[in-house]
């Protein structure tokens, strides 16, 4: 039974590092919280249920993750193009750009929820059995694809960011935009690709939430309240930390809601952030840390 | 009056309440947190469930319940102050899931989600709250004007700036914190008399955000202003009533169309529609006294 909570939790873990990692690299380049990433995880999740529904017979998962991702980019841009662009041009203070973030996420769970109102929709099933075995373990299907999927997203990422001169583009602006700009560093393309990676990554996570729960419009935002005490806990600026402390979260989520119900979970989870805060604000990995605290 | 109107004026007070507790702590110290609602939680439960099973008259059980609020927000704030502003608001997100959550998890007493409803009836509640309105009001516009509050504006213009003037930075943001939690805890406690109903899902997120909205819309530094729209915005989707637009009833959109305005007016008029004026009487009387002085000169 534990065997099984652990790679469930792994893979709910992997999904939140996901969301993690899309809400950290908007935060690196740009330097403030884009809370619009929970919004765009809902409308993705809601794209992909109506892309999968809209065909008499139901398409690959694949196809779907990958229009939904299309989408999400499309989406990441609009919302740049609507809400950031001219506060960018006028180079306004931090605190209106996050505004315009969390307005821009209201919007979009008060869209869905007055247009598809606030019913649960659960996704066709993709599979016929929802669990396999491999010797006399059990695993379910669904936590196994979510797994395989975050984890090849990951993997992907961790190469564009760390081996790519796009990725060491992206580095470079997130130590210092100024200076990188002055070394030749065309910014505007790199915010477009910063945009770009965010909005895949909440596109993919949509539909792996989808997958995983029902749908309903806050479904982003509150998952994505995971994804930020993930990379909080891991120091926000390091990838691998974020990562790591996500998977951790996700254990311990699944592991506390088996043992002690749904309802406790967040009380104990914000606790053991408030904790964390308090003793070592840096994270895990603590890097960065000044730009935190 | 009618009954409708009445409940539209305390509804407006209330609005004008919990805005100018966000007002103290954004536009003075330049603090957003996404979880004042839960402070109106904390207070209206405590206050509300410790009158019902103590047999306690509400006056002194709203003490305690403010008295805790702002112990609650003192908790918080010491590791949650050290942090950056964007980091502190995403925080005060997960504080207010948590309450939610301890909220329903002590449904017992709480009544979990379908909500505690006996809340005893106050008579002449209108001019209550507008007393308290006005006491909040007065309180608030004194600490603008106070030298704290002056330390407060140097702290949002430049924290390090200030810090080299030798203001405790840490100290003067927990201060302002409790404060603007307090002022949110009576909010709290006049939406549970109004409503007679309180529930966790009223004191979400999305009421906190609103009043982040509210204040950002009227002018982020102009009292006058974020009070006006909060009253104005807060009433005006009740003239939406019955009217479609689209086959979409245009009440239901009313939060839309508060982000469609916002995210204009944040584009095209960074600083609010007010700015950092604020209005008073002053001008008036400028020309009563320069009318006055024509005549006595007319006179002679």
């Amino acid at each position: 039974m534990s065997l099984q909570l652990l790679i469930s939790g792994i893979s709910l873990g992997s999904v939140y590092a996901l969301i993690a990692v899309g809400f950290a690299i908007v935060f690196s380049v740009l330097k403030f919280s884009n809370f619009a990433h929970g919004g765009m995880i809902s409308a993705c999740a809601y794209i992909g249920y109506y892309f999968q529904r809209s065909f008499p017979s139901t398409p690959p998962i694949y196809v779907t993750i990958l229009f939904s991702a299309l989408c999400g980019v499309a989406l990441s841009f609009l919302v740049d193009f609507i809400a950031y662009r001219r506060l960018r041009a006028k180079q306004a203070p931090n605190i209106y750009y996050f505004l315009a973030s969390i307005t821009v996420s209201i919007a979009i769970v008060q869209i869905l929820s007055v247009f598809y109102g606030n019913n649960l929709y659960a996704y066709p099933a993709i599979f016929e059995s929802t669990t396999f075995f491999i010797g006399s373990i059990r695993f379910s299907t669904i936590d196994t694809l979510i797994l395989l999927v975050s984890l090849a997203m990951l993997a992907v990422l961790i190469y564009l960011i760390d081996k790519t001169r796009v990725g060491l583009a992206i580095r470079a602006v997130a130590i210092n935009a100024q200076t990188s700009k002055l070394m030749g560093i065309n910014s505007g393309f790199i915010i477009v690709a910063v945009f770009a990676i965010a909005g895949v990554l909440a596109g993919v996570s949509g539909v792996l939430l989808g997958l995983k729960y029902s749908i309903y419009p806050t479904l982003g935002s509150q998952m994505m309240l995971k994804g930020f005490i993930a990379s909080v806990i891991g120091g926000l600026g390091s990838l691998s930390g974020a990562i790591a402390a996500a998977i951790i979260l996700g254990v311990v989520e699944i592991f506390l809601t088996y043992y002690l119900g749904s309802l406790s979970t967040p009380i104990i989870l914000f606790g053991v952030m408030l904790v964390f805060l308090a003793v070592r604000p840096e994270g895990i990995a603590g890097r960065f840390a000044k730009d935190k605290v | 009056m009618s009954n409708y109107q009445l409940s539209l004026i305390m509804l407006a007070c209330i609005s004008v309440i919990s805005v100018s507790g966000v007002f103290a702590m954004t536009s003075l110290a330049g603090m957003f947190s996404l979880g004042q609602a839960a402070y109106m939680s904390i207070c209206a439960y405590l206050t509300f469930c410790l009158a019902k099973y103590l047999d306690l008259p509400v006056m002194l059980t709203a003490v305690v319940g403010l008295a805790a609020s702002g112990l609650v927000a003192l908790i918080i704030s010491l590791p949650a102050l050290k942090l950056r502003r964007d980091y502190f608001a995403l925080l005060s997100v997960g504080f207010g899931e948590m309450i939610s959550s301890i909220v329903i998890l002590l449904g017992k007493w709480t009544n979990a989600s379908i909500g505690f409803s006996r809340i005893p009836k106050v008579d002449n509640l209108v001019l209550v709250i507008l007393g308290i309105t006005a006491l909040v009001l007065f309180m608030v516009r004194n600490l603008k004007r106070s030298r704290f509050g002056r330390m407060c504006i140097a702290l949002k213009t430049d924290e390090i700036a200030a810090k080299s003037f030798g203001i405790d930075v840490y100290r003067l943001k927990i201060k302002i914190y409790v404060i603007a939690s307090m002022i949110a805890a009576v909010a709290g406690i006049c939406y549970g008399l109004r409503n007679r109903v309180i529930s966790p899902d009223a004191f979400d997120w999305s009421l906190s955000a609103e009043m982040q909205i509210l204040l950002f819309f009227g002018g982020t530094n102009s009292l006058t202003g974020s009070v006006i729209s909060a009253a104005a915005l807060k009433i005006l989707p009740e003239f939406l009533k019955g009217v479609s637009f689209f086959g979409v009833s245009l009440q239901d959109c009313k939060t839309i169309i508060y982000c469609a305005l916002i995210i204009v007016i944040i584009n095209f008029r960074t600083k609010g529609i007010m700015g950092e004026h604020e209005l008073s009487l002053a001008p008036l009387v400028k020309l009563a006294r320069k009318a006055g002085a024509r005549r006595a000169k007319e006179s002679k």
